[in-house]
Formats: structure tokens, C-alpha cells, sequence
């Protein structure tokens, strides 16, 4: 049921593009782009750059998130490190982090380490902002509670505090992991020459249209996919939680 | 975070902690221990800064920028609020956009490019219309989780005070969407100028985004750190500048974090 | 009357705190003394500082002056423990796994812990609900695993914040009986605070009357209602006219603290 409208839309496509109403050169029907994908992970190496895309991802979300969390939960905690760190996140957050890729290049080289750290900053800000919101808005009396049942210092972090936060810090990895996709494309799209992103544009380039619309669907399942997928994980883990949210 | 006369003795360290920073990357530029090519000195960026607003460099990239926002954040409003407005309203209607709408959505607006340029000619149209869709999907999203969070009970009474049709949608139905409405629209204009930014290194001669490129492509460094600069400035203004409006004008509603 | 000894002292403790500027006085100079075994109910209008009081017992607060003393009769035992008001369990862990939660933080092996949990659990009535999370209990069953929690602790004294005020009147009623019947077992020195005069009378020996902010000990006065006591005591003549005379001078501080909500 809640396919209809898609398939729907792609049923019309297909028939728009087949009869001309629209050229099918630069809108080519649906059953030539799954053909295109299809060939394109048999016989050609669209396989291959996914994975491309996939390591990037992984390796700018890893390289985010392990000092993103322990920085976000310092700040929570300290409010000297809180009021240090602030100014430099409330001034970078709004800015494109497209826009850190220039210097990153000039930095380390027009390469994997530039491509792959701009996806990182993406995700870190998101990652940090998300687990200082976990412990600032945390229920107060679960503080008390730890303390008038023994539990102090570290104890009260590893059995209050940690756990109060999870649901944040579980959703700003979701959003953080997002945005690290969606800025390791971009950088493809732009200055690299292998991903999905450059697929994009490569065929974009040299106008075969089927195979360009097919890296586009894939790099939407992907976003699709991952988003998706970790909420389903969320709500596996944290089972005591009702509801991680929509996005 | 309001400002009474202690606050700058209470949070010294938010002003010390940047200030300290760019006096040391001035000190440590100057004598060399940051290697001036790659990290000019905070000093140099500013006096470059000052030559681009002075031979009107700075203004004839920023203004197409400014246009474009503008122009691509009113497409992703009007369309955004109207359609999530009707996705609140009509269930049938969000059942069916939403798989549409979730597939499209993680998808970088940059990448839209081509499929825009097919459609609509190339030029400031298609720059325009493909900065908007992030935005767009954004404000919908936003303002549909707006009508639909309403209470029901608010809805209950409104009725049975009689507020009917119009009347019930312009006093009760708008007014509690406001709130998200508005978290909505500051969050797609934020991402307008992001997109804004990556779209103009693609395929703009001017902007912005293609000032900042065409500095790295030709290693201006200082102009590369000027341009960044206003471009940082720009996404504060757009951010925190909405933010501020809205507490003025919705003083009733808490802001609304995204979820 | 027999006279137990003295549990709980607290001498001329006083809370203030700044406020924008000016200095709140929370509490002003209370001096308690609270026998072992009793049950002590403090009442006051909202702002009298009841629960400041409680904390400082606790030891969640510090006070500005004064002194908190309770009599430590058994070695290892921990002072307090707070029951919350709405409960304030651990989201994350089972009803179980709630209750053991303070013997955790003491080192008790995981046997006994978890033999004194059940134990507690059935005391309250909710064995078969050990695996469940928080979420999945309704307010009366959440606040029970508070008691529980509380208990297993095996405080010297226990405390009790409002415990029953966000629940319904009929649960609150259901649960205002079960306290007492377990308090009639454990027989554990108490303190109880609450908005409710009826609830004080139903429940306590003594009900401590609080004023309006600051808070002081207004007046004391001793529940003669015999023990052990059911919820039929509140049809009873005595009850009726305990409950008259001394929310005559509740009233007054509960005026009073409307009072100062008013605009200037």
C-alpha cells in the first residue's frame, strides 16, 4: 500500500519516456536504468565503487564519532570544557562543511584523506551537539537518585548518566551518519574520481543518462537504507525507549 | 542564553577560549611554526578581506549568493509550507508522499543538478531550483510533524466553541504549527546556503562558492580564508539571525530541537 | 508513653540560596527530632520547603547551617533512601534490575542482591513483573518499585517525598493502605512529606506543620489514632476533629503562600 504511489509514478515515467512524451534521452524509462544497474554491478564495476563510497563513509564516520561522543558528554559534565569548546561549534555548525574541502586539499593533498575528513567534520558537530543535549536534558532526579543509593563519581557516570544519554547519543550518530553521506557524495560529485557521486557526474558528463539516474537511485537506497536501518537497530537496543523519533 | 551584567565574568572563558586561540595562530604563523602558505596569519586574511570589499570583489560574488539563497529558500517555503501543510491536514495524501518523500530526502541536493538541468534551462533557474529541494523536503517535513502534533483536545475545544473550516484552520490549526513552522524554515535556510555553496563550486562562475574554489584553484590562500570567513558570517547571520526573529515573534513557543 | 530513642536530629538547619541576586531562604532554623520506628509526617502549603528538608536528611543537599545527626544502629546499613515523587526509575533497566540498584553500589554479592530484591518485590506485590521495563507499568506499579527499591535498600531511615501525589485518587488510596501494612511489618523509621493533611493523619504519629517560605516548624502534633491503623480510621470521630483543628492552622500558611504568588 505504501509502495502504490511510487510505483505508481514509475509506471508513468515508463510509459511518458516509451511514447516520447518526454525524451528519452534525458528522461530514459525506468526498466532502461534497472537494466543499466543491473549491468552495471555484473559487468561493470559499479560493485566497486560503492564499496569506494561505503569505506569512505565508514572510515569518516569512525574517525567522528570516537572523539565526537567523549566530547559531548565532557561538555555535558564540565562546564568549563563546555564553555571553552562552545564558540567554536556554534560558529562552524551553520557553515557548509563543503566549504572546509579547499582547504583540507591544500592541507593533505586532493586525495582520500581530504575527502574523508570533510565527511568527518560533517558528522562530528552533529555527533557532539546531539550527546551534549543527551546529558544537559537528562532527567535531574536520576542524578539524585544515583547519588542517594550509593552510586558517586565514575560509578554514578557509568550507571546514570551514560545510560540516561544513550537515546541522544544514538541519534545524533542516526543524523551524524546521514550527513557524513551526504558530504562524502558531494565531495565525489566535485573533486574525486571514484564513488558513487562521481558516477553521477561522470555520466552526467558524458550524458548516458540510464546509468547516471541508476548511481542516483543507489546512492538514495543507500541514504535510505542506513537512516532506516539504524533507527530499526535503535529501537532494537534501546528497548526501554518508546519512540527515537522520526527522522 | 541572556546577557545580564555578570555574564561576561560568568563565561570568560566562551570570549578567552577563540580570542587566546587566534592570538596564538597569529603568534604561531608569524614566527613560523605554522606554516604560513597553509596558515596565513589572522592579520593578512583580515587585510585581504578589506581589499576584496574594497575593489568590490567581495560584493560581486556575494550578491549572486544572496540572490540565490533568497530565491531558492521562497521556492522551499511557499512549496514546503503549502504541501506539508496539506500532508498534515490529509492523511491519505501523507501516506502517499512518504515513501517518496524518504527516498528523495537523503539524497545531497547538489545531485539533483543534472536531472534540473534537463528540465529547466540552464542558469540562475537551475542553480535556484536545485538549491531548494533539501529545503523544500525540510519545511515540508517539518511542518507536517507541526499540524500533526497539535493536541487534539486544543482541536476538541476549539470546535466546540465554534471554530469551524477556515476559522479553525487560520486560529487554531496555523498558529500551533507556527512553532515548527518556523524551526523549519531557519533549518532550510541554513541548508540553502550549504547547497548554495556546493552548487556554485559545480557549475557557477560566480558566487560565493565558485569565489572560494576559483581562490583554491589559483592558491590565493588569504583570499580562500576571506571568503570562508564571510561565508561563515553569512551561515551565523542566517542561522542565529532567524533564531532571535522567532523568539520575538513567537514568544509563547519553546524552540523546538529536531529530532 | 514509651519514649524510643532518638533516630533522626536535625539542629537549627537552615537553606538559603541566591536567586537573581537576592538570597531565598528556603529553610529557616528547623529543629526535628524523629524516634526510631516512628512515622513522621511533614505537612506544609507549597514553598514551605518540605522536600529541601528531606534532601538535606538525604544528604543531597547541603544545608547552609545547622546539623543533621541520624543514629546508625547497624554497620554497612546506608543512612537513607528516597522514595521520589513520580518514582524516578532507571528508563533502562528491568523492574529487577531498579531495585537491586543501591545494594549494587554497595558491593552486595549478585545472589543476595538479588534474593533481597524478590523478597521486596513480592512485599509490594509485584513478582511477576521483574522483567518488565518502566514503561510498561502504570503509575501506581511504577511507584511501588520506588518502595521497593527503597526498602531493599534497608535504610535507616526512610524517606519519602510526595510519593503518591501524581497518582489518582483511588490508586493513591490502594497504595496509602499497602504502605501501611508494610510499614506495620518492616516497622523502619519514616519521613514522610506530603501536601495532604488527610493523608498525614491516615498515615503518621506525629504530623509537623511547616509555614509558608521561609520555612519554619510552625507546630507538632501527635496522631493518637492507635496502631496498627486501617483506612477506617478516617470515618472515625477523632480523626474528624484531629483533622479540623489542625487544618485551621494549615489554612493560614497556605493562605499566606497563596498570598505571596499574587501580584505585588
Amino acid at each position: 500500500m505504501a509502495l502504490a504511489v511510487p510505483l505508481g509514478l514509475l509506471a508513468l515515467w515508463e510509459l511518458l519516456a516509451r511514447l516520447a512524451v518526454v525524451s528519452p534521452r534525458y528522461f530514459p524509462p525506468p526498466s532502461r536504468v534497472s537494466t543499466a544497474l543491473v549491468d552495471g554491478f555484473t559487468e561493470g564495476d559499479l560493485g566497486g565503487e560503492t564499496l569506494v563510497t561505503l569505506t569512505r563513509l565508514a572510515l569518516a564516520f569512525a574517525l567522528a564519532a570516537v572523539p565526537a561522543v567523549p566530547l559531548g558528554l565532557l561538555m555535558g559534565m564540565v562546564k568549563q570544557v563546555r564553555e571553552a569548546v562552545e564558540p567554536y561549534i556554534a560558529v562552524l555548525f551553520p557553515v557548509p562543511k563543503i566549504a572546509l574541502l579547499p582547504f583540507l586539499m591544500i592541507l593533505l593533498g586532493v586525495g582520500e584523506p581530504a575527502f574523508v575528513l570533510t565527511g568527518a567534520i560533517s558528522a562530528f558537530f552533529q555527533i557532539t551537539i546531539s550527546t551534549l543535549a543527551g546529558v544537559q536534558t537528562m532527567d535531574p532526579r536520576l542524578l539524585d537518585v544515583g547519588r542517594n543509593y550509593g552510586a558517586h563519581g565514575a560509578r554514578l557516570f557509568t550507571r546514570v548518566i551514560l545510560p540516561a544519554a544513550l537515546p541522544a547519543i544514538f541519534t545524533g550518530l542516526r543524523l551524524g551518519l546521514g550527513l557524513a553521506l551526504v558530504a562524502i557524495v558531494v565531495v565525489e560529485f566535485i573533486a574525486a574520481k571514484s564513488g558513487l557521486g562521481h558516477l553521477v557526474y561522470r555520466h552526467w558528463q558524458t550524458l548516458s543518462t540510464p546509468q547516471m539516474y541508476g548511481a542516483f537511485a543507489l546512492v538514495g537506497a543507500l541514504g535510505l537504507l542506513l537512516t532506516r536501518g539504524l533507527r530499526a537497530l535503535q529501537t532494537r537496543m534501546l528497548v526501554w525507549q518508546e519512540d527515537p523519533g522520526r527522522l | 542564553m541572556s546577557r545580564g551584567p555578570g555574564w561576561l565574568a560568568q563565561h570568560w572563558l566562551t570570549v578567552a577560549s577563540p580570542v587566546a586561540l587566534l592570538i596564538g595562530w597569529e603568534v604561531a604563523s608569524a614566527v613560523g611554526l605554522l606554516r604560513e602558505a597553509f596558515f596565513p596569519r589572522p592579520s593578512t586574511v583580515l587585510v585581504h578581506l578589506r581589499r576584496l570589499v574594497a575593489d568590490g570583489t567581495l560584493l560581486g560574488h556575494a550578491l549572486p549568493t544572496l540572490s540565490r539563497i533568497g530565491g531558492a529558500f521562497a521556492l522551499a517555503a511557499i512549496l514546503g509550507v503549502v504541501t506539508g501543510l496539506a500532508m498534515g491536514l490529509w492523511r491519505r495524501l501523507r501516506e502517499g508522499l512518504d515513501p517518496v518523500f524518504a527516498v528523495v530526502y537523503p539524497i545531497p541536493s547538489v545531485l539533483f543538478l543534472p536531472f534540473v538541468s534537463f528540465l529547466v534551462p540552464r542558469g540562475e533557474t537551475a542553480l535556484i531550483v536545485t538549491t531548494a529541494a533539501t529545503s523544500f523536503f525540510l519545511i515540508a517535513f517539518t511542518t507536517t510533524e507541526g499540524v500533526r502534533q497539535i493536541d487534539p483536545l486544543v482541536v476538541e475545544a476549539a470546535r466546540h466553541y465554534g471554530a469551524r473550516g477556515r476559522r479553525l484552520f487560520t486560529a487554531v490549526l496555523l498558529p500551533g504549527a507556527l512553532p515548527f513552522i518556523f524551526t523549519g524554515l531557519r533549518l532550510g535556510l541554513g541548508y540553502a546556503l550549504i547547497v548554495v555553496v556546493a552548487v556554485e563550486i559545480v557549475s557557477a562562475s560566480r558566487g560565493l562558492g565558485a569565489l572560494l574554489w576559483l581562490s583554491w584553484q589559483v592558491l590565493k590562500v588569504e583570499d580562500m580564508y576571506a571568503t570562508f570567513l564571510v561565508i561563515a558570517a553569512l551561515g551565523a547571520v542566517l542561522s542565529y539571525g532567524l533564531a532571535a526573529l522567532r523568539a520575538r515573534l513567537l514568544p509563547w513557543a519553546q524552540d523546538v530541537a529536531e529530532r | 508513653m514509651k519514649v524510643e530513642p532518638v533516630k533522626v536530629v536535625v539542629d537549627d538547619v537552615s537553606v538559603a540560596f541566591d536567586s537573581r541576586g537576592h538570597t531565598v531562604v528556603a529553610l529557616d532554623r528547623i529543629s526535628l527530632a524523629v524516634a526510631a520506628g516512628e512515622f513522621l509526617c511533614v505537612v506544609g502549603p507549597s514553598g514551605s520547603g518540605k522536600s529541601t528538608l528531606l534532601r538535606v536528611v538525604a544528604g543531597l543537599l547541603r544545608q547552609t547551617s545547622g546539623d543533621v545527626r541520624i543514629e546508625a544502629e547497624r554497620p554497612g546499613a546506608p543512612l537513607t533512601a528516597m522514595v521520589f515523587q513520580e518514582h524516578a526509575l532507571l528508563p533502562w533497566r528491568t523492574v529487577l534490575a531498579n531495585v537491586v540498584f543501591g545494594l549494587e553500589n554497595r558491593g552486595v554479592s549478585r545472589a543476595q542482591r538479588e534474593a533481597r530484591a524478590r523478597e521486596m518485590l513480592a512485599l509490594v506485590g509485584l513478582s511477576r513483573f521483574a522483567r518488565h521495563y518502566p514503561h510498561q507499568l502504570s503509575g501506581g506499579m511504577k511507584q511501588r518499585v520506588g518502595i521497593a527499591r527503597a526498602l531493599a535498600n534497608d535504610p535507616e531511615v526512610l524517606l519519602m517525598d510526595e510519593p503518591f501525589a501524581a497518582l489518582d485518587a483511588q490508586t493513591r488510596t490502594i497504595m496509602q493502605e499497602e504502605l501501611l501494612r508494610i510499614w506495620a511489618t518492616l516497622g523502619t523509621t519514616v519521613i514522610y512529606v506530603t501536601h495532604s493533611l488527610e493523608e498525614a493523619l491516615l498515615l503518621g504519629d506525629r504530623v509537623v506543620l511547616m509555614t509558608a517560605r521561609p520555612g519554619r516548624v510552625s507546630q507538632v502534633f501527635p496522631v493518637e489514632l492507635g496502631r496498627p491503623r486501617g483506612l477506617e480510621i478516617r470515618s472515625s470521630p477523632a480523626y474528624g476533629v484531629l483533622l479540623e483543628k489542625i487544618w485551621t492552622e494549615l489554612r493560614d500558611e497556605v493562605l499566606k503562600s497563596m498570598e505571596a504568588d499574587r501580584d505585588p
